[in-house]
């Protein structure tokens, strides 16, 4: 029998003001999986990805690590569920860069010593030097808050890690350094994404979303040199694909 | 936008900013007690406070032209306020002016000396509720955010506005980006709301403290009280 | 609006600090504030939004600029004990990060623009029905009044606290103040009220609790002692004819030199100046037991 990190039965969200972000989505993610999540602007990816740790809560039903995502057990399970959110400045709170990262770790009442070490880890891990670590939040680029966040998020080493767009405004080489930290992860992750070439190289299965619903899942290579498909949906087949680069 | 109009120079190194935060909160409040109780006809201790405080300036490095600059943007009210004071001739004028102005560029060293998220642990030290704490370190995270934010809604309705509409129209465009403001910061607020619970916060909020009380402190402490009781020794005398 | 330090005399000043830090104290302790909940984070946000919307400066009326000083928004949409304590970050942050007030004069900041905009502000709200959010009937209209008063109320005390203090006497600064105010007051009172329309219209679930925290009668009695008395006391104490009590202590003389008559050590005066000293003590006392009170009930709980 497979262990299911999230298993997503039926769910469908409305926001506030009436718009149908989501309608009956139905997904099973393995655990250690890597599953990214395309679709045009607007298809309800990051509002998926919100549902993850219940920040927005739908109808239907959610588990996470064979556990129902309700109102009563929902700080256990959020801690499980690392979520990089589209905009940095949401995740940033702290005063500086420092306390941002170890936040986390601290909150877990990990000894001093670890959490040192974590948040250098998860430092280098998001390619910042050491520097940055005693400056504010908005004093930074938009690449770096988003490197931090990055870094806030890997310094909790949660089971199963949501990335909304992490690769958007970074710099190529950033961008290389982040596939490759992501590569060597052990968390089960859901990217959620623009970035195709990404996707190509980090996930195997991919699902395409659009109108809040689902149109596909399968394997990626797949799915994303299906041109039909993809001009469907808004979307375009990636260049390494057409050229017939990267074939394993 | 640059965001670094408020805490610029905070980052230096200084005989000032090494200083722990309460000590500077307190030695701070003590001095601008102490300009403010210095008496109207007293012109020498005036002098001295002056002398005192351009020292502080000149050790903290902050540079001149900022502070100055700094102190101009809230010279128009003070002038103002010191014109209606109710004494005949200058003396009043001048006496509460002086005051403002030597009260206001103490002030400025402070900020100016000082990271607000060591101000803030300095506060929270000094007895300040955790729930104001925290507010105030929010505020000032979310500050610029909302700034911009604003201030791109303002630009895209200047774009958009040709002629100037009629006074109720434009406060009612007013109101309805304010509005959209409000109603943005606080989907904000719950999504950092959740970006803070799923990194297990619980109510507390963890802190970091970098400086530690010294000698340093003890020193400057020492100083700023025999200053102040030395000047109050003179004006009794 | 903000005072700067140098305007009002210490004995006011440092009081107003006791009572405002009394007055925080108390109402960080009984606004219960579920700081793992998500009031903590709305508080922040809502505290940068009037931070910012105060810095903008909109223009409106050809030139003039209206600033918003949101109290009343916020403690409609709060409540007003936890409106008065964002607020009062608003006003720190304002005197620590533009130099806007200053640092003694903090407490006389805090009460006007936080505490009084505040309670007046939501009393004023709340005179136009208690269901007036939810039924959403005359909304503008509350908001308007809400916002004009709490603007007028909180300028007054602006000038009272200059006028005893002697820097601007009360009869230039209080008209002076109330006419700028009431026409300030429009368009915060505007701002508001549309505001809180388009707030219904929009995101109606956002009004519908108030910060969760119920203000009952005992609290509004609690309220009105903690601001009444002091303010009572000051103007006891405040006279600027008389020295400072803290001035006299320090041996320093009295700003308004001219205003003391020719014998100040006549008997009546002796005996007035030791009922109007013993009334700030009575005063810095009565804020000490306050914080005291309120420090060990939530150290206990
Ligand atoms: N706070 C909100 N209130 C109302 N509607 C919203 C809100 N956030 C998103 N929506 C709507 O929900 C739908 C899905 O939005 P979502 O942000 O999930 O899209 P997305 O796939 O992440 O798009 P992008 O690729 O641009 O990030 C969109 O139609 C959007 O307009
Ligand atoms: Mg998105």
């Amino acid at each position: 029998m497979t262990e299911y990190a999230v298993r997503i039965i039926q769910l469908s969200y409305t926001y506030p003001d009436g718009t149908r972000a989501l309608e009956k989505i139905d997904l099973d993610v393995p655990c250690g999986e890597r599953i990214a999540i395309v679709g045009p602007s607007g298809a309800g990816k990051s509002t998926l990805l919100l549902h993850l740790n219940g920040v927005l809560q739908g109808t239907g039903s959610i588990k996470i690590l064979n556990q129902k995502l309700e109102q009563s057990g929902l700080r256990e399970v959020r801690r499980q569920v690392g979520l990089l959110f589209q905009d940095p400045n949401d995740q940033l709170f702290c005063p500086t860069v420092y306390e941002d990262v170890a936040f986390g770790p601290l909150n877990l009442t990990v000894p001093a010593d670890e959490i040192q070490r974590r948040v250098d880890k998860a430092l280098s891990d998001a390619g910042l030097n050491k520097s940055i670590r005693s400056r504010s939040s908005h004093h930074l680029s938009l690449g770096e808050r988003r490197r931090v966040s990055l870094a806030a998020v890997l310094a909790m080493e949660p089971a199963i890690l949501g990335m909304d767009e992490p690769t958007s405004n970074l710099d190529p080489r950033n961008r290389h350094h982040l596939i490759e930290v992501i590569s060597g992860l052990k968390a089960t992750l859901i990217i959620a994404t623009h970035d195709l070439e990404l996707v190509l190289d980090v996930c195997p299965r991919t699902v395409l979303m659009d109108q809040g619903k689902i149109w596909a899942d399968g394997e990626t290579r797949k799915m994303l040199a299906d041109s039909r498909l993809m001009d469907a949906h808004g979307l375009e087949v990636p260049l390494s694909l057409k050229l017939g680069f990267k074939s394993k | 936008m640059r965001h670094n109009f408020i805490d610029r120079y905070a980052a230096l190194d200084s005989p000032l900013h090494i200083l722990e935060p309460r000590t500077k909160l307190l030695a701070f409040t003590a001095l601008i007690v102490g300009v403010l109780s210095i008496p109207a006809t007293n012109g020498f201790l005036f002098f001295i406070y002056a002398f005192a405080i351009a020292i502080m300036m000149g050790f903290s490095q902050v540079p001149l032209n900022y502070i100055v600059g700094r102190a101009l943007l809230l010279l128009p009210f003070i002038l103002l306020a010191s014109l209606a004071a109710p004494w005949k001739g200058y003396l009043g004028f001048g006496v509460l002016f002086v005051r403002a102005i030597l009260c206001l560029i103490l002030l400025i060293l402070l900020t100016n000396t000082t990271r607000f998220a060591e101000l803030l642990r300095g506060m929270r030290k000094l007895g300040c509720p955790q729930i104001l704490a925290m507010n105030l370190s929010f505020l000032y995270r979310y500050l610029f955010v909302l700034t911009e934010e604003a201030m791109r809604m303002k630009q895209a309705r200047d774009c958009r506005r040709t002629a100037s509409a009629p006074f109720k129209e434009e406060l009612k465009l007013l109101s309805s980006m304010l509005g959209t403001l409000l109603i943005r910061s606080f989907e904000r607020a719950e999504r950092m709301h959740s970006a803070m619970l799923s990194r297990g916060y619980s109510g507390d909020f963890p802190v970091i403290s970098p400086r530690k009380f010294s000698w340093h402190d003890l020193a400057f402490l020492s100083v700023v009280t025999l200053f102040i009781v030395s000047t109050f020794c003179f004006t009794n005398r | 609006m903000h005072i700067p330090d140098g305007f009002l005399t210490n004995r006011i000043a440092l009081s107003l600090d006791v009572v405002s830090g009394a007055g925080i104290l108390y109402a960080a302790r009984r606004a219960k504030v579920d700081i793992s909940g998500r009031t903590a984070p709305i508080m922040g946000m809502l505290a940068a939004f009037v931070f910012a919307a105060q810095m903008l400066n909109f223009p409106v009326l050809g030139g003039t600029s209206g600033h918003l000083i949101g109290g009343s928004l916020l403690a409609v949409l709060l409540g007003p004990l936890i409106g008065t304590l964002t607020m009062a970050s608003v006003v720190i942050a304002q005197a620590l990060f533009l130099q806007d007030g200053g640092l003694v004069a903090l407490g006389a900041n805090i009460f006007n623009i936080s505490a009084v905009t505040c309670f007046s502000g939501y009393a004023v709200f709340k005179l136009f029905g208690k269901r007036i959010i939810v039924e959403g009937k005359h909304l503008f209209l509350a908001g308007f009044f809400a916002g004009w008063c709490s603007v007028m109320v909180s300028s007054a005390c602006c000038a009272f606290e200059m006028g005893l203090s002697g820097a601007i006497p009360l009869h230039i600064g209080l008209p002076a103040m109330l006419s700028y105010h009431a026409i300030v007051g429009i368009v915060e009172g505007m701002l508001t009220g549309g505001v809180l329309k388009f707030l219904l219209k929009v995101r109606p679930d956002l009004m519908k609790d108030e910060g969760g925290t119920g203000f009952g009668i005992p609290d509004w009695i609690g309220a009105m002692l903690l601001v009444a008395i002091p303010v009572a006391l000051l103007i006891v104490a405040g006279s600027s004819s008389l020295p400072d009590p803290l001035e006299k202590l320090l041996g320093a003389t009295p700003i308004a030199s001219g205003a003391v008559p020719a014998n100040p050590l006549s008997s009546s005066r002796i005996g007035d100046y030791m009922i109007r000293s013993a009334a700030f003590i009575l005063l810095v006392g009565l804020g000490i037991l306050v914080s005291r009170l309120v420090r060990s009930r939530r150290s206990r709980s």
